[in-house]
């Protein structure tokens, strides 16, 4: 894009795709959400894996194809006030935005919305302080996930990366988690499949600041 | 081993190679992988970054105890429950208790080849509990209720079509065969697993000491929901995983990932610190255990000759690329740990029984040690637990017998001089053993043996002396090998005329024996240090240069293999070492010392293709030398798969013949295919293997060893 892009942003960029990662360049975290809302907006409602819902999921899975009435984005760990404006830009589209409570939504979601707090760019990962149970659900049970990464987070090697981390670490508890594209599988005859038990597509906005 | 196991263990075998499904898949795949890695590994250099992991573990496996000390310290000050279990039934015992005071019944796993080790699934179902594996691979195999192919691809054995049988059954409805659609039934069927769960059980790629943080490496992103969603989460570490620091785990999965399926990360890497976050906990804390599991770990770690298996990672690379499990697959290469490595954790973790028919199959031909994450040298310790073997329960008659002839050298060499009259009534005066009645070389039908030779090496070698320079600018040793002397002695007289043509001056110490080698891989350590010996003290007093072998094998062994084997000698360090030091391959010899290439060789625009002999490629690392002297002296054509084993591997092709026979038919048909008239190697055993494997198909390519590929282009 700008003709100074740090060599670790090119990187960055190219192994996202390698991992099957969606990157979209965007100014910053506004630009971001609506980002998540268009793709929440052109996406088909969510698939509904448990008929029952709610916290007591029946014993077998839906009817397939059973599809949900309305579209859901949750953004646990979201500022308070950006979330609010995620909020507000959802409903006026006629989706349900939460920030907790996933466990009870365990069926599927549309949209998951997160930030990165850190990225390697060697590996076209996206680094997540993820301690927040409902963050984990979030982004593990949507339909999509996107992720609004800062560029100046983006660090060149996993080595680089392990300060960060440490620092989480020693801090008491925590769960940290590498997302590097959306999940994967290819057990059944080495071909290679999108979107096994989490998000089928990850996508990554990336922000100027 | 008792006759009835091996012939059991034929018998499946036979079953796999008779699986075109299995085969082809396989072969798919070992082509496949071969190329994805190279490609994954671009940007890095894996030999450094693999001999890094290697040197890092061997460091900290020396001192487990204290690990598990400070992780157990630092996990249980984030509220994480920490057991140690000797045994594999202590594992289950500790499992199925927290199962038990917990109310848990419904568990999820993600998948942990640990779990697998102690059989934790089988546990838990006899306490009462439902256990599902959510690995989709996993969980396929856990509906057919078998046992895993390969270290991260449980079901590469299966297809599409029996994936959707065994999904129709599970469903109750048809399925569709179609691979995504299956990939999404397993999705919808095991997300209520997740929901219900009340249990989770993960295993470890690594446990940081210094923070007590558990981290495992998955892509379908089922171990993140097995450690998220239930409220107990219990996970299953070999004392193997633990290591100091975030930087150690780092370093592996820079190779880990790539190594396995050619990925340069995971899509996922979760690290669990401590009791973390759970909503349907009355604390609001998940409520976690740590089950450490020694069963053997721990002697392992002080056990010299065989710890650095402890190093490995669990990548599967040894099976990606073993030529044997290419024919096999993993049913009969493992019993739970599948590939080399498998062979090696099957004796140590499950016992004599399970592993004596295993360690056989193994062809020695070390791609597995040259592409491990770890750096392990998997074929010497496999060779180790031969020799284990052999000690503990003695040694199967054909080994005794050939230990005791190779021990002796004179009546090693008489015997092959009587061969040559046995055999006569066979050869039909040809050079190939023709009507040998089937009891004598059961299943050798697959290629034509050669005869012994009319007059070996050693009894020409006085006439054979006489017209060589006296002092030459090279004085150089022979040694010969079995193969050569007596049934190839006509590839060491074109040597010599190379010899000739590069000015050496030529011994050949009449008191050189075998190199050992046929008797070290089936594990007769004594007869392996005395035929050492006796080549070692042969050679001595020559004040030679070079001592030079044109067989790949022998000069591996005489190289790498000697120093280790006599080390307990006394007073021998120096002479091995100078021994040692002074071995070098014909061609390395040709090329390297006496500059031998298109000025000293006349070009022909015969097509040849070249097969890399296992320990030359591998052994010694010798690969542009043949190339760059076949371009030389003909019009060389690169064939598919140069380098893989041919399927000789010296006695395994007499244990394994149904196997050898699978290997070499491959090989020839590339060699075949590659256009050329004429295949060069530069091994006796691998010319005994492919020129025998021609013969039986009818003659198609001209198989010679590359000294009289050579010797026949010299300019005058």
């Amino acid at each position: 894009m700008s003709a100074q892009e740090s060599p670790a942003i090119t990187l960055f960029k190219q192994k996202a795709a390698v991992v099957s990662a969606k990157v979209t360049e965007v100014k910053g975290v506004r630009e971001a959400m609506a980002y998540a809302l268009d793709v929440c907006e052109k996406k088909e409602f969510c698939e509904q894996l448990l008929s029952g819902g709610g916290d007591k999921p029946s014993d077998s899975g839906a009817a397939q194809g059973e599809r949900a009435a309305v579209k859901m984005i949750a953004a646990p760990g979201l500022d308070a006030a950006v979330f609010k404006t995620l909020e507000a830009e959802g409903s006026k589209k006629g989706f349900t935005v939460i920030r907790e409570g996933m466990r009870r939504y365990l069926a599927g979601i549309d949209v998951g919305f997160s930030t990165a707090d850190l990225a390697v760019a060697e590996t076209g990962t996206c680094v997540m302080a993820a301690e927040n149970e409902d963050l984990r659900l979030a982004t593990m049970v949507c339909e999509i996930h996107v992720i609004a990464l800062a560029k100046s987070k983006i660090v060149n090697s996993l080595y680089d990366a392990e300060e960060y981390i440490q620092k989480l670490m020693e801090g008491g508890v925590m769960y940290t988690s590498f997302i590097s594209g959306p999940s994967r599988t290819a057990d059944i005859e080495r071909v290679l499949t999108l979107g096994v038990h989490g998000p089928l597509e990850l996508h990554i906005a990336l922000m100027e600041e | 081993m008792s006759a009835e196991s091996m012939k059991q263990y034929h018998e499946e075998i036979r079953e796999s190679l008779d699986n075109a499904f299995l085969r082809e898949t396989l072969d798919k795949f070992a082509v496949a992988y071969r190329a994805n890695r190279t490609a994954v590994f671009a940007d890095l250099n894996a030999k450094e970054l693999i001999k890094e992991i290697a040197d890092a573990k061997d460091k900290y496996v020396s001192r487990l105890d204290e690990l598990y000390e400070q992780f157990s310290r630092e996990a249980s000050k984030r509220g994480v429950h920490v057991h140690r279990a000797a045994t594999a039934a202590d594992a289950n015992e500790i499992i199925c208790r927290i199962a038990r005071e917990n109310n848990c019944t419904k568990i999820i796993k993600s998948k942990s080849m640990t779990g697998e080790e102690i059989h934790i699934n089988t546990a838990l179902e006899a306490a009462g509990c439902k256990v599902v594996e959510t690995d989709l691979g996993e969980w396929i195999i856990q509906l057919r209720k078998e046992g895993p192919t390969h270290m991260v691809m449980p079901a590469i054995h299966l297809s599409r079509h029996q994936v959707a049988d065994v999904f129709a059954v599970e469903t109750k409805r048809k399925q569709d065969s179609d691979i995504e659609r299956l990939v999404k039934v397993a999705r919808r069927e095991l997300r209520v697993k997740f929901a219900e769960a009340d249990m989770g059980i993960s295993g470890a790629n690594f446990a940081l000491a210094d923070t007590g943080t558990v981290a495992i490496c998955t892509n379908e992103g089922n171990g993140r929901l097995t450690t998220t969603l239930p409220r107990v989460h219990v996970a299953l570490c070999g004392l193997d995983k633990l290591c100091p620091d975030i930087h150690s785990a780092m370093r592996v999965i820079n190779v880990l990932p790539r190594n396995a399926t050619a990925q340069i990360i995971t899509s996922y890497v979760s690290w669990m610190t401590g009791a973390t976050n759970c909503g349907v906990t009355p604390d609001r804390k998940k409520i976690m255990h740590v089950v450490f599991l020694d069963n053997g770990r721990s002697a392992l770690a002080k056990d010299p000759a065989c710890r650095d298996v402890l190093r490995c990672v669990r990548c599967g690379a040894c099976a990606n690329v073993c030529p044997v499990y290419r024919m096999v697959g993993g049913h009969k290469m493992g019993y739970v740990y599948i590939g080399a490595i498998g062979l090696i954790l099957t004796y140590f973790y499950h016992g004599r029984d399970r592993a004596r028919a295993l360690v056989q199959n193994c062809i020695n031909c070390e791609a597995c040690k040259d592409i491990c994450a770890a750096g392990i040298d998997l074929p010497a310790i496999i060779q180790e637990i031969r020799a284990r073997l052999v000690e503990e329960e003695g040694s199967p008659l054909e080994s005794t017998l050939l230990a005791k002839v190779l021990s002796n050298r004179g009546m090693f060499h008489t015997l092959l001089r009587f061969g040559k009259w046995a055999q006569r009534p066979v050869t039909g005066g040809t050079p190939f053993v023709r009507h040998l009645p089937d009891i004598f070389l059961k299943g050798q039908g697959f290629r034509a043996l050669p005869a012994i030779a009319g007059t070996p090496f050693r009894n020409k070698w006085k006439k054979l002396a006489e017209g060589l320079p006296q002092k030459g600018k090279y004085r150089v040793a022979l040694f010969a090998g079995c193969a050569q002397d007596f049934i190839y002695p006509e590839q060491l007289e074109a040597a010599l005329e190379v010899f000739k043509a590069g000015d050496c001056s030529v011994d050949f110490p009449m008191e050189q024996s075998c190199c050992g080698l046929p008797v070290q891989t089936m594990g007769e350590r004594k007869a392996s240090e005395n035929v050492a010996f006796q080549n070692v003290k042969a050679f001595a007093a020559g004040g030679y240069d070079y001592i030079i072998t044109l067989c790949a094998s022998c000069a591996s062994h005489l190289k790498h293999s000697y120093p280790g084997l006599l080390a307990s000698y006394p007073n021998m360090t120096f002479e091995v070492e100078q021994f040692a030091s002074r071995i070098i391959d014909f061609t390395s010899f040709t090329r390297d010392v006496l500059g031998l290439g298109e000025e000293g060789l006349r070009r022909t625009d015969e097509k040849v293709c070249y097969h890399a002999p296992c320990h030359s490629c591998r052994g010694l690392g010798v690969t542009e030398q043949p190339r760059d002297l076949l371009k030389a002296g003909g019009n060389y054509l690169p064939s598919a798969e140069e380098d893989s084993c041919c399927g000789f591997g010296g006695t395994y092709s007499v244990k394994f013949p149904e196997i050898s026979a699978e290997i070499l038919n491959r090989k020839l048909n590339a060699f075949e295919a590659s256009g050329a008239s004429t295949l060069v190697t530069d091994c006796p055993g691998c010319v005994m293997q492919l020129r025998g494997g021609e013969e039986k198909r009818g003659r198609k390519l001209k198989v010679q060893h590359m000294a009289e590929f050579l010797s026949s282009r010299l300019k005058k």
